[in-house]
């Protein structure tokens, strides 16, 4: 029954990803920024991040709209954007207490529901979730690649796909040398739902079948081979699906040549904020594809008061009616009103297919789910890390080693015992720990000297990055294949260090040949130089995150969805 | 398969909801045993039977009914209703609130399925003056439940609201494909599809379509659900009364509908909800479903902006839903509640909103509405394949009958 296995595999993602990592560099956005007024009846609403921009426009006029409740005390919503399995969690875990809340999928309202039951008694939310909006999961493609695999003139998937991906010399295969290798992206399977939604997809398109995938299928050399052999071109993971989009945009054909994105990141590509080199167009995979549906539900725990479940009656009936439901085709949704057409930016115009998808994936069961997921633990690209850690006098402030030592064991126990990991702690001079071992042989050796850490002196920065970052170059010349990052955690100031900000710009400067290893960087602190930062993270195409004493754990366990 | 058919058991639900079955089986048979049906059905005395127009009305003539004593002040009542009649209530309930009688009575939709909102009363839901489910079937065992609790019938009174029988809805390229290959539309050759491993690939040479995807609702959750099971064996029988035992035990048959259930899915609790999804998400979701007539017609037009057209197709035999409305004697429904849902009900069952039934695909309980006219979406949507006049409706099979279809069919869920 198609329902108990989309719950079997929720509950395979969940015992996965027991707290899901949410862009921990985002802050809080609350959509709706005025004021509530005075005696206003308040709802907090918590959502998946896919929609944000929706969300942030109707809520505003929602908030502006003078609505009331029966009584006539008026209504003020503050919506949250999040990771979908973080909005769930939340719920459960009582570390927020939203009233409102809507995933991606309803596949998170199921596992909401089964795991709230398993835990109180009743369900996470009151009755039936109404879906708000739709967009399928789609392989998003810069449009010439996508024709050299046939777009336009024959349906394309994922057959298509490992053909590229395990192509030994890349496009030069489709006659395109001049683009060099293939270079793919989707988000980590065990945090994401597009991540496990590519590699299910992957297991299929392998497999040659659509429906009643086996054991057998998953544990047989063919299906091995080829997942690897996808596996292999990914650039990266991560948590969050929009933001490989955003940098595909950003970074054109020579970061990514694909990755797996909503349809509605497709159309987001021809907005104004975007200048790419080429039209992005949507590949619906021809062996099927699954549905985002954003179900919003009202959640039904004590702290909803009646009042406020009536409230959010109201504010649900806003979303779904006919003027909101417009806006969210201008956003790239399908709106959920069937009494609306599809029309544009939903279109060729922009990408996109309105008669697509013609045929979903079969969810497979929960033990052929999971010897999926150790498959792909052994066929992802592992990673060589360095972790290049601040230990000046200034981390003794608030807590802020001690807790960044508690958020590198939590990345350190997130990598596989096939990733090679190095430490190299610098004040006033960088010192190294390990130059960088298999974390099979060195795993508890780091452990220990982690946790063993201590502060004391000033802050060469920019030497201590410089360095790890020769190192690891010189490393991957015998060790190629892997996902290269430094992971950098500063709370203040570079005093000492010997180059400058320009000179280690030049030296780190993403140029998609020889120089591809990507920067995570954390400015801890309000003394750290965000803007400087941020700099370094940009130029190698990596990403910085603004860290406390608080959420140091979180940030650490989403750069290790990178890995 | 090679499976052995064995008298297989069932839960105690799964009693109730058979118990319940028979009865509005029966109800239904008693008007329809061994006739060729016309429009609109007619109906005879008895005491289960459905009736068309408010108690001492000539049948044949506008409702108009009696006004019902107005409530003195403000009230406001709940219907707890299935969601196969959402999009008709919603309307419906829009248009009252505009007239005075509705300035005065609010009334609060709250849609369910037919099993959870007689849950829900026994329960003692205050917001639920009035129950509508898509038929009679869990009536009985509501009102067992109800009398166990409260000593006392719980049905103030009950109407017919509008007819339905059942129908498969497929998009109409994919109907198209599907006939070119198995000739016509029905259980037989639904379960023919669904065994196809190669789906779309061995039936139309569309690898691009996928897996055939059929669905239907939960058989132990919801009437059409149930109604699949039974109609499927009817048809499976070539029969439409006399299912015996041994028909339903023949190992020929259980591995039949065992197979085709395994292929099955989606399995909502909701109709409405279920054909929102297949035209939401396209053929991608559902290639077919099995749904009631009304359903599948209030979609065609939305489904024309979204994917393109439906087709619609009947099963032989058929049966009828007769959606009715009652209002509950409940010791939390005030005067002024049971007099405002009386109100509402003849608002109903007048002319313009039995009407505007017929616009959402209903077969109008008020049987002076013509659903023969020009205008009317059955002579309109005849190139979708609405048909006016059914083929064979079929009687209430025995209890034992039901039994043992439910427990075959929860062996086909245990073993997927």
């Amino acid at each position: 029954m198609l329902v108990w296995k989309v719950l079997a595999v929720a509950l395979v993602i969940s015992g996965c990803s027991p707290s899901s990592a949410p862009d921990a560099s985002a802050p809080e956005k609350p959509a709706g920024q005025a004021q509530a007024p005075a005696g206003a009846v308040q709802l907090v609403f918590t959502y998946g991040s896919e929609k944000e921009e929706w969300i942030k426009d109707v809520t505003t006029s929602f908030n502006a709209s003078g609505a009331r409740t029966a009584s006539g005390k008026p209504i003020f919503v503050t919506a949250i954007p999040m990771g979908s399995g973080e909005c769930v969690d939340e719920i459960l875990n009582e570390t927020r207490k939203p009233h409102l809340v809507s995933p991606a999928s309803g596949v998170f309202i199921k596992l909401g529901n089964a795991q709230s039951r398993q835990k109180t008694g009743k369900d996470l939310v009151v009755g039936e979730a109404e879906n708000l909006v739709l967009s399928p999961v789609v392989i998003a493609m810069w449009k010439p690649m996508a024709e050299a695999l046939g777009w336009g003139k024959k349906p394309v998937g994922w057959e298509d796909i490992l053909a590229v991906a395990k192509s030994p010399n890349g496009w030069a295969a489709f006659g395109q040398p001049q683009w060099g290798d293939f270079r793919f992206g989707h988000t980590h399977p065990q945090f994401s739902n597009s991540g496990i939604i590519s590699v299910l997809a992957e297991v299929y398109a392998a497999s040659g079948k659509v429906k009643n995938l086996t054991l057998d299928d998953v544990q047989s050399a063919k299906v091995a081979d080829a997942l690897q052999g996808i596996e292999q071109s990914v650039v990266h993971y991560g948590s969050s699906t929009g933001f490989f989009g955003k940098k595909m945009f950003t970074n054109g054909p020579k970061y990514l040549s694909a990755a797996v994105l909503y349809e509605s990141s497709v159309i987001e590509s021809y907005s104004s904020q975007f200048t790419p080199a080429f039209p992005v167009v949507a590949i619906y995979p021809k062996e099927g594809t699954f549905w985002s549906d954003h179900p919003v539900g009202i959640v039904a725990r004590d702290w909803v008061s009646e009042e406020q479940r009536a409230a959010a009656r109201i504010y649900i009936s806003y979303l779904l009616a006919k003027p909101q439901q417009e806006k969210a085709i201008t956003y790239g949704f399908r709106p959920s009103m069937v009494e609306i057409p599809i029309a544009s930016p939903i279109d060729t115009a922009h990408g996109v297919d309105p008669k697509e998808p013609r045929t979903t994936l079969e969810i497979p069961s929960t033990d052929v789910m999971d010897s999926i997921l150790t498959l792909w633990g052994k066929a992802k690209k592992h990673s060589s890390i360095t972790l290049v850690l601040d230990t000046s006098g200034s981390m003794e402030k608030d807590g802020r080693m001690a807790n960044a030592r508690e958020g590198a064991l939590t990345m350190l126990s997130a990598l596989s015992d096939d990733d090679v990991f190095g430490l190299l702690p610098f004040s006033t001079k960088p010192i190294w720990v390990s130059e960088g071992a298999p974390l099979k042989q060195s795993r508890e050796k780091m452990k220990t000297a982690i946790s063993g850490l201590m502060e004391s002196g000033t802050t060469v920065l920019y030497d201590a990055i410089g360095i790890a970052y020769d190192k690891l170059l010189q490393q991957r010349k015998t060790n190629p294949g892997r996902i290269d990052a430094l992971v950098v955690l500063t709370d203040g100031a570079d005093n000492k260090s010997d180059i400058s900000l320009e000179q280690l710009l030049e030296k780190v400067r993403y140029d998609n040949e020889g120089k591809t290893i990507r920067i995570f960087i954390i400015g801890y602190g309000d003394e750290a130089e965000k803007d400087k930062l941020k700099k370094i993270a940009d130029a190698t195409q990596g990403k910085y995150y603004d860290g406390t004493p608080q959420n140091i754990r979180q940030v650490f366990r989403d750069i290790s969805t990178f890995f | 398969m090679s499976e052995q058919p064995q008298q297989p058991k069932v839960t105690c639900l799964g009693y109730a909801v058979i118990l319940l079955f028979i009865t509005a089986c029966l109800a239904g048979a008693a008007y329809f045993f061994g006739i060729k049906p016309e429009w609109p059905p007619k109906f005879g005395n008895g005491l289960s039977t459905p009736t068309v127009a408010a108690p001492g009305q000539d049948p044949h003539a506008s409702p108009a009914p009696t006004p019902s004593p107005e409530p003195a002040s403000s009230v406001e009542i709940g219907i707890a209703y299935g969601t196969e009649k959402k999009r008709w209530l919603e309307w419906a309930v829009n248009e009252f609130a505009q007239t005075p009688q509705g300035r005065k009575i609010k009334v609060n939709l709250l849609p369910m399925g037919s099993l959870e909102g007689a849950q829900e009363l026994v329960a003692g839901n205050k917001a639920i003056n009035v129950w509508s489910p898509a038929s009679a079937l869990y009536k009985d065992t509501f009102v067992q439940d109800w009398q166990l609790k409260y000593n006392k019938q719980p049905i103030l009174r009950e109407e017919v609201l509008a007819l339905s029988p059942m129908v498969f809805v497929f998009w109409a390229e994919r109907y198209d494909a599907f006939i070119a290959k198995y000739k016509t539309v029905s259980f037989t050759t639904i379960a023919d599809a669904l065994k196809e491993p190669a789906g779309w690939d061995a039936i139309a040479q569309k690898p691009e379509w996928g897996v055939f995807k059929f669905g239907h609702t939960h058989p132990n959750e919801s009437n059409s659900g149930l109604m699949t099971l039974v109609l499927a064996s009817y048809q499976y029988t070539q029969k439409s009364r006399g299912l015996t035992l041994k028909d339903i035990l023949d190992p020929k048959f259980q591995n039949w509908l065992v197979t085709m259930e395994r292929g099955a899915s989606g399995l909502s609790n909701s109709t409405g909800t279920m054909m929102k999804e297949m035209v939401l998400k396209g053929p991608a979701s559902y290639d077919a479903l099995f749904v009631y007539e009304n359903v599948a017609m209030d979609f065609l037009k939305n489904a024309e902006g979204r994917w393109g057209e439906l087709r619609i197709a009947y099963p032989r035999p058929n049966m009828w839903n007769d959606n009715p409305y009652y209002i509950i004697d409940a010791p939390w429904s005030t005067s002024d509640q049971r007099k405002a849902s009386a109100v509402f009900l003849e608002f109903l069952l007048s002319e313009p909103i039995q009407k505007q039934a017929l616009v959402h695909g209903f077969r109008p309980g008020n049987p002076s509405i013509a659903i023969k006219a020009p205008d009317s979406p059955f002579v309109t949507y005849g190139k979708y394949g609405v048909r006016i006049d059914l083929d064979e409706i079929a009687e209430a099979p025995k209890g034992e009958i039901i039994s043992n279809i439910l427990a075959i069919w929860q062996r086909s869920v245990s073993g997927r």
